[in-house]
């Protein structure tokens, strides 16, 4: 019983498949924010420290750092929601994105949650109304429990497959 | 009711404007009529501040969108502005002001507020120097394209307006009279409401205060000037010609003195070999009189005419016992005739000086205006000087060349008319038209002798027999440039057609008589040539068509004559390659390269292209290899680029493989030259590229140095994106120092960018390098009152985690961000503390991708480097600024791609006409980018 050994007491089988039915709620609720409702609610999704980082899967795969965006704690994201919604100019779109292939991949003894995710993100802009696709990748996340029983994000690093990104991402993912 | 004190009410008054903050709320205090009114200070429009605007009239106009507010009630005054300003009320205390910051219940809706209406006239003041044709065609033109204001004519002649050719031709042959060269109908002047001051001197020009002195007492003041002072006879300067024994024509007072002379002589020598002298000779012949030409050079017109037209005018004089003496120069005026340089007499009782002219510049002289090489007033393609209300025209206006340079002086009955229009239109803001053929006519010996274009040195000059000779000078691509028709009108006509149509025609078949000029072009089913069908503006460089952005011919020559030629292109960082055998993909303009390491420690460059059979051989991003060999046939080149091994080359069985005289060194993949500085590597297809340190100038080469300063460089990653929109429209970004403010709310938000921050548009001599740059107001680190600044100018706008603007200072530089365009395609960012190269990769003309490589240096601690990572969201593809930009210049394109023949306005700053400025309101660094694009592309 290798399997069982490996997994330690709070790390079962029967807890991962929790696990994914709550990340796939949050990832649910996640989406529907960024989709459909006020960006300024999207930092909550994240806890005060936590890390949050968008790079192409060139840099991801040689270890650069560099991200298209990179915030280190919830302040930096609420400057985001705030200078985007607020200050930016762009022309009118809808941006949907799709999280699937949900894996749990450790669940440590604290309850931290480490997930990987897929994403596909569509872009429709008005003057290109069929739409097309602005982003393929996987989102490497880690989860921590509140209180309340809810989750927030303490890291999320959204590694994109599509190198080129078409013009500007200008929300987040 | 919520009283906060303000500042000294002195200061107020001093002032006129002060912007204050109190209780967290932005506020203008203005001084109007000795009270002080208090006013939120942000226009309710968008984001500037009331306090940088103009006041006049107890209202104040957004410095932003001209939007007009009164300052006592707040009240918007129409379009732009709709919404009202919030007033506070205001008291003074032991001579300070106190704001109660209790906005004041809104004035109630009253009569429209008449402050602000009716502030303009009739239209601008407009003033013509020069009666002459030029200065009467300015005032004609300028009421044909809808000028409303005064138009005041100055002339210093008694005459009106008259044209000059019948002088020298009808007129001294008594066969006209003055009023027929009047360029006024009888009335016309009236008519169009132009008021004539004749006999009258203007005595100086003060453009300062757009005044001038008028010789005989008074000033008269002006909005707009128009200088068409003409030109005088060039006097000559020799023993005996101070009596007032030598007659010049040049006016109508001249003519009046040379007609009754002319009839009463005998013999006339003419001093010089132009048009003058010719007509005066052939004037003199006509009237039975004997003539002589005595010119310095050994041919006519040397200036004007080639050698062959010249030779046969001269054969035509001789013809008409005109006696030439060429080549001869003269000593004095004798009271018998004229003596030479030699010693010969030559016999005359009418002697005639026609040496030329001298432009009459001393007003724009005296006024400081720039003159060109030889005198006259320097103007652009539209007429107008380095004064922006100041014209000149006709034949005392220098035509500059903005893109090469070369200064035009033209003396004609069509340069008059042609550059009054251009000046009438300029002021009236219409739109330019096309330049015409140049075209030049002058009467002689019972002929007439017409140029049409421009003949130049070089040019071969090719003769063809009618009714009578004319001759057609080609370039070097046998191209007709100009026409010398001595009096067969249909053979002008057609040479104009050649003229225009730009194509090469076959020099024996245009001298053939036999040959049918309507159709030589016709049978050959050319294309126009590309300069012919892109044709600048003919506004100049504050103009930019549209298909400089959207053409796929005009990309492909940028491809071939900028990033295929002898220019500098960034192609990687060292850093990238550090081992031997490391490479990366890169590109050259849209051309796939290598950039590789070899085993010696260099760094070569050469084309991703199989040299067999084009494959793009090379496919990762990057990687390490001991040689690389292209899929499709297994051909393997060393990492020079040398080619290493055929397969099968000496074939199977000794059949087939390459012949004997197959040489692998012959067919190596494309190798470029190469050079570094500071770990940034660049490549050119040229060999005869300069040095890249030549190629950037010793002030563009500080500010690369300042990034690449030696420090090792530690990459940090990069971003790929691409940009629908033509390539150029990015280093134009870069040199349009104008929306900053206006397109990136986030700075001015932030107080990233705040009023009194130093900063600068400096494009390097060429106008192709630039480098926009700015300053935090004290250069440091972030002090109080940085970050006072940097509050939001909206409540409830300020960063949460201010460290994103935290600025580090680690540069030997003033200004804390530069952003450098490196010509044609690289972009050296570094802002405050995030650094990085930006390169262009051209896909077409209507898009483009762009790689960025985000660097720090290798000596940087944890910190520094997550510091750069974090400044890192103002840029890329996602940064706050940087996606800004994405979608203007997507805007831009796509404002162009559904539309035909439109142009871009890039006007600002008019006094700069192209290169470094220092206002930042200015398009002065994107004219000096399109005049030197003009000179490479050859348009």
């Amino acid at each position: 019983m290798s399997m069982m050994t490996r997994e330690r007491a709070a790390d079962t089988r029967a807890a991962r498949r929790e696990a994914r039915l709550a990340v796939e709620e949050f990832n649910a609720d996640y989406c529907a924010v960024l989709d459909d409702g006020d960006l300024m609610d999207w930092p909550d999704f994240f806890t005060e420290d936590a890390f949050y980082n968008i790079t192409s899967r060139e840099n991801f795969d040689h270890g650069r750092p560099v991200g298209l965006v990179y915030c280190e704690g919830r302040g930096m994201l609420r400057d985001r929601a705030l200078a985007i919604a607020k200050t930016s100019m762009f022309g009118p779109r809808y941006l949907r994105h799709y999280l699937t292939n949900t894996r749990i991949t450790e669940i440590g003894e604290d309850g931290t949650i480490a997930a990987t995710v897929n994403y596909i993100l569509i872009e429709t802009l008005a003057e290109l109304p069929e739409g097309r696709l602005h982003q393929a990748g996987r989102m490497i996340d880690r989860f921590v429990p509140q209180d309340d029983g809810s989750l927030r994000l303490s890291s999320r690093i959204a590694v994109y497959d599509t190198l080129l990104v078409p013009n500007a991402l200008v929300l987040p993912v | 009711m919520s009283w906060h004190p303000g500042i000294p009410a002195a200061e107020v008054h001093d002032r006129g404007a002060v912007a204050v903050e109190a209780d967290g709320l932005r506020l203008a205090l203005f001084s109007l009529e000795g009270e002080i009114f208090a006013t939120g200070n942000i226009c309710t429009h968008a984001f500037a501040l009331l306090t940088e605007g103009h006041v006049e009239n107890g209202c104040v106009e957004c410095p932003l969108h001209q939007g007009l507010f009164d300052i006592r009630t707040g009240r918007a005054q129409g379009t732009p502005v709709t919404k009202d300003l919030a007033t506070y009320a205001t008291r003074i205390e032991d001579g300070m002001v106190w704001i109660d910051t209790e906005p004041k219940a809104p004035a109630a809706a009253e009569a429209p507020a008449s402050a602000g209406a009716g502030r303009h006239g009739d239209g601008p003041r407009l003033v013509i120097i020069g009666a002459g044709q030029a200065g009467a065609e300015t005032a004609r033109a300028l009421r044909a394209e809808g000028f409303a204001g005064p138009v005041t004519l100055i002339g210093e002649e008694a005459h009106p307006p008259y044209e000059r050719p019948p002088l020298s031709k009808d007129l001294l042959l008594g066969r006209g009279r003055l009023e027929d060269a009047h360029v006024f109908e009888p009335g016309e002047a009236e008519r169009l409401g132009i008021e004539m001051r004749l006999d009258t001197r203007v005595a100086a020009l003060d453009p300062a205060a757009r005044r001038l002195d008028l010789a005989q007492g008074g000033v008269l003041d002006y909005d707009l000037l128009v200088l068409a002072t003409g030109a005088a006879a060039r006097r000559i300067a020799l023993p005996g010609a101070a009596a007032g024994q030598v007659h010049y024509l040049r006016d109508a007072a001249d003519a009046a003195r040379l007609a009754p002379a002319l009839a009463a002589a005998s013999r006339v020598a003419v001093i010089g070999g132009g048009f003058i002298g010719l007509e005066i000779a052939s004037a003199a012949r006509a009237l039975g009189k004997a003539a002589a030409v005595i010119e310095a050079q050994d041919r006519l017109l040397t200036r004007l005419l080639p050698q062959e037209p010249g030779t046969f005018l001269a054969w035509v004089a001789q013809q008409n016992d005109v006696a030439l003496h060429l080549g001869a120069g003269v000593a004095a005026i004798a009271p018998d005739g004229v003596r030479l340089s030699d010693g010969t007499l030559v016999e005359a009782d009418l002697i005639l000086a026609g040496i030329g002219a001298v432009p009459n510049d001393a007003l724009a002289r005296q006024a400081g205006l720039p003159l060109g090489t030889a005198g006259g007033i320097l103007v652009n393609a539209q007429n107008r000087t380095a004064d922006p209300a100041i014209y000149a025209v006709g034949d005392v206006a220098v035509q500059l060349d903005e893109v090469t340079g070369a200064q035009a002086r033209s003396e004609s009955w069509q340069n008059a008319r042609l550059s009054a229009a251009r000046a009438a239109r300029a002021v009236t803001g219409h739109a330019q038209e096309a330049p015409e053929t140049l075209w030049f006519w002058s009467d002689l010996f019972g002929g007439t002798l017409q140029i049409a274009g421009t003949p130049a040195p070089g040019q071969v000059t090719i003769r063809r027999d009618g009714a009578a000779p004319a001759f057609f000078c080609l370039d070097a691509q046998d191209r007709v440039a100009a026409c010398i028709d001595f009096g067969d009108p249909e053979l002008l006509r057609l040479g104009r057609r050649l003229i225009a149509s730009g194509q090469p025609v076959d020099p024996a078949r245009l001298a053939d008589p036999e040959t049918d000029l309507s159709l030589i072009e016709d049978d050959e089913m050319k294309m126009l040539p590309v300069e012919k069908r892109y044709v600048w503006p003919a506004s100049g460089l504050d103009r930019v068509p549209d298909w400089v952005y959207t053409s796929r011919e005009i990309y492909d020559r940028e491809i071939e004559r900028i990033f295929h030629g002898p220019t500098w292109n960034y192609v990687g960082l060292a850093a990238e390659v550090p081992e031997a055998g490391d490479y990366i993909r890169s590109n050259v303009g849209p051309t796939p390269v290598v950039m590789v390491r070899d085993q010696e420690g260099g760094i070569n460059v050469f084309e991703n292209r199989c040299s067999h059979r084009a494959a793009e051989f090379c496919r990762e991003l990057r990687g390490n290899a001991e040689e690389f060999v292209c899929p499709y046939h297994q051909w393997s080149y060393d990492l020079k680029g040398d080619l290493a091994g055929v397969p099968f080359r000496r074939g199977v069985n000794g059949q087939g493989g390459m012949g004997p005289d197959f040489r692998p060194e012959n067919h190596g993949v494309r190798k470029l030259k190469v050079t570094q500085r500071n770990g940034a590597v660049f490549a050119s297809f040229s060999d005869d590229v300069e040095s890249f340190e030549d190629y950037m100038g010793e002030e563009m080469l500080t500010d690369f140095d300042t990034v690449f300063s030696g420090r090792k460089l530690r990459v940090l990653g990069h971003y790929r994106h691409t940009l629908m929109g033509n390539w150029k429209l990015y280093p134009e970004n870069l040199k349009d120092p104008y929306h900053a403010t206006l397109l990136h709310t986030f700075l001015v938000t932030f107080g990233l960018l705040v009023a009194g921050n130093k900063s600068a548009m400096i494009v390097d001599p060429r106008g192709r390098h630039s480098t926009m740059a700015s300053a935090k107001s004290d250069g440091a680190t972030v002090s109080d009152e940085n970050k006072a600044e940097m509050r939001a100018y909206r409540d409830g706008m300020v960063l949460e985690d201010p460290r994103l603007m935290t600025f580090f200072e680690e540069f030997d530089s003033p200004w804390s961000v530069t952003m450098q365009v490196v010509w044609p395609g690289l972009i050296v960012q570094r802002e405050m503390n995030t650094l990085g190269v930006r390169q262009i990769v051209p896909n077409g003309p209507n898009e483009f991708t762009m790689v960025w490589t985000m660097f720090g240096y290798e000596d940087d601690d944890e910190e520094m480097t997550r510091h750069r990572l974090r400044q890192g969201n103002l840029m890329g593809p996602a940064g706050f600024l940087g996606l800004e930009d994405n979608e203007a210049i997507k805007f831009v394109q796509d404002g162009m791609l559904n539309s035909t023949g439109g142009e871009h306005l890039v006007a600002l700053d008019p006094k700069v006409p192209a290169g470094t400025s220092n206002t930042l309101i200015s398009e002065a660094a994107i004219r000096a980018m399109y005049r030197h694009w003009r000179q490479e592309m050859g348009l």
